[in-house]
């Protein structure tokens, strides 16, 4: 008895259950710890490579200026001529510009979809819709890519004739635009099905009792109550637009200065000029690949802090 | 005016297979107010609803039989639903406010029947909270969010809104079973003014609250009316024994 007594484990826990209960909630604090510390460790690993064209001499082709580099309008490259002048300014507008009209495109699609999906498609038909949607959210981004210069260049080539305008192949803003929002389309229609289903149906009585019919009460209430939803899946949506790379890289045509506004004129995202000969350069050309992403960090993360701002904007209750 | 607003006749209602109301035959009269009690289940829920065809919406709800209001049959498949409900106004058991302003609540209604006047929405909106007892308490925050009311004020709210249809009947589905004693009374000295305008049919399973506000009460049970009588008389000297036995308490 008097050894049980002194044993450490018996202080501490009064029953076994506790003791089970400690233990448990370590292992899931640990497991929390293992996974935001990639986060830190990713974040080290780039910012350590990213920073080197700034502080160091970059083997006697001299620093490159923070301030050109964030504001810069040409972006030169390649060992072929090697410099410091690089500028990724043009970069980051083109990157939020085409981010905007791609979600401009699917956003009211995606939510349309979601509300007939939700509250207006027969069960059946609404069942099979889901599980495309699925399906299309799951399609890998090179396929996505592969459809976009197949497809979507061709059709964007075309179009441009049209106007009496030479397209160099159909890489361009629109094209990038096109394929971004066919990309993000499933995650916004997903997520904004499942806020509209969500919404409380008392609420939604509530207003056919008042004579309301089933299309006001769609878009009056339940848009509405779901808006808050819907908000999340324009940041989702647009956290992937910012994000994404392969595809990108494949109809951007990856313009070397800009930033470009026409929707014919070539382009370049952050992710396509990381993406771009990565692995067939060395030195500074190399290194300012990881500053730019940098750079594309702090842009997702400013996009996405102000879009939550906005979401509290919006989502408190008061309308006027 | 004719002083019958509803008529019922023979009506039956099946929940796909299974048969929730039984044959119902009742009159309701204008400027009244009836109670439908009975225990969980009885049926006078799902009876109400047919009142202003909200049991529409639940699938493989089937309905047999008439339910004339204004000496037309609701289920006439040429009868205007929307129309209906603008006149057959319904309050639920939880109150639903809408998540907007307290002013657009009201005037959401009235705004769906494409009345767009602001003065004209202004007036509707001061009125009808005003003859729900809330225009004082709201007054000043009339563009505030209806979220942020209490639950009886939210439930007056709902019967303003209700109220600014300009409905000749309000339904009420339990309207106080969430609130609490004070906010119950509130509700219940409401209803007794507004029944000088409005007809009102109330679900309720406090008796004490039948006895309280009503002019008529109707006795359902396993989906069939037992009893329908002035209140008086269901209180007193039910002429049914299982009546009876409900409001003495034996059973319910």
């Amino acid at each position: 008895m008097e050894l049980l007594k002194k044993n450490p484990f018996r202080d501490k826990f009064n029953s076994k259950k506790e003791a089970i209960d400690y233990f448990v909630r370590t292992f899931f604090m640990i497991s929390a710890i293992i996974s935001s510390s990639f986060i830190i460790i990713i974040v080290v690993f780039i910012a350590k490579e990213g920073i080197k064209p700034f502080i160091t001499d970059n083997n006697g082709i001299g620093s490159v200026n923070l301030f050109s580099f964030i504001t810069g309008k040409v972006w030169l490259e390649g060992t072929a001529f090697l410099s410091n002048l690089y500028g990724v300014g043009f970069i980051i507008i083109n990157t939020l510009y085409i981010s905007f009209f791609a979600l401009l495109i699917s956003m009211p699609i995606g939510v349309l979809t979601a509300l007939f999906i939700a509250k207006i498609a027969p069960k059946k038909i609404a069942e099979f819709l889901r599980t495309v949607v699925e399906l299309l959210a799951a399609i890998p981004s090179i396929v996505y890519g592969l459809f976009g210069s197949g497809i979507i260049l061709v059709f964007v080539y075309n179009f441009a004739k049209i106007f009496g305008i030479q397209s160099k192949g159909g890489n361009s803003v629109l094209a990038t635009v096109l394929v971004l929002a066919l990309m993000i389309l499933p995650t916004i229609t997903a997520l904004s099905e499942v806020a509209i289903r969500s919404v409380r149906s008392e609420i939604e009585h509530g207003s056919l009792a008042l004579g309301a019919t089933k299309t006001q009460t769609n878009f009056k209430i339940v848009l509405l109550s779901a808006k808050s939803g819907i908000f999340t899946a324009a940041i989702l949506g647009v956290g992937r637009a910012l994000g994404e790379a392969t595809a990108v890289s494949l109809v951007a045509g990856n313009a070397r200065s800009g930033p470009s506004f026409g929707f014919f004129e070539t382009t370049s995202t952050l992710t396509s000029t990381m993406l771009q000969g990565l692995k067939e350069t060395v030195g500074i050309d190399y290194d300012i690949r990881f500053s730019v992403g940098l750079v594309l960090m702090v842009v997702i993360l400013l996009t996405n802090l102000m879009l939550n701002f906005a979401k509290k904007r919006v989502g408190n209750i008061n309308v006027k | 005016m004719e002083n019958t607003v509803f008529t019922i006749n023979n009506l039956n209602l099946y929940y796909d297979q299974f048969q929730a109301l039984y044959g119902i035959d009742m009159k309701i009269k204008r400027n009244e107010v009836t109670a439908l009690i009975g225990p969980s289940g009885c049926g006078k829920s799902t009876f109400l609803r047919c009142l202003n065809r909200m049991n529409d919406l639940i699938e493989g709800c089937n309905i047999t039989g008439e339910v004339k209001f204004n000496e037309k049959d609701v289920y006439m498949n040429s009868y205007d639903v929307i129309n209906l409900r603008t006149k057959v106004g319904m309050v639920f058991q939880k109150p639903n406010p809408f998540p907007m302003s307290i002013y657009d609540n009201i005037a959401y209604g009235p705004r769906c029947q494409g009345i767009k006047d602001k003065k004209v929405l202004d007036d509707i909106v001061k009125k009808s909270l005003t003859k729900a007892a809330l225009y004082d308490e709201v007054q000043d925050r009339i563009k505030g969010s209806a979220m942020s009311l209490s639950g009886g004020q939210q439930q007056r709210l709902c019967i303003a809104r209700a109220i600014a249809m300009e409905p000749e009947v309000i339904l009420m589905d339990e309207p106080t079973s969430a609130l609490d004693p004070i906010a119950t009374l509130k509700i219940e000295e409401l209803i007794n003014d507004l029944k000088k305008n409005y007809t009102i049919i109330i679900v309720t399973h406090s008796m004490q609250q039948a006895a309280r506000i009503s002019d008529k009460t109707a006795f359902f049970l396993m989906g069939v009316l037992i009893e329908n009588d002035s209140t008086n008389k269901i209180f007193t000297q039910p002429k049914n024994k299982k009546t009876e036995d409900y409001i003495t308490g034996r059973f319910g």
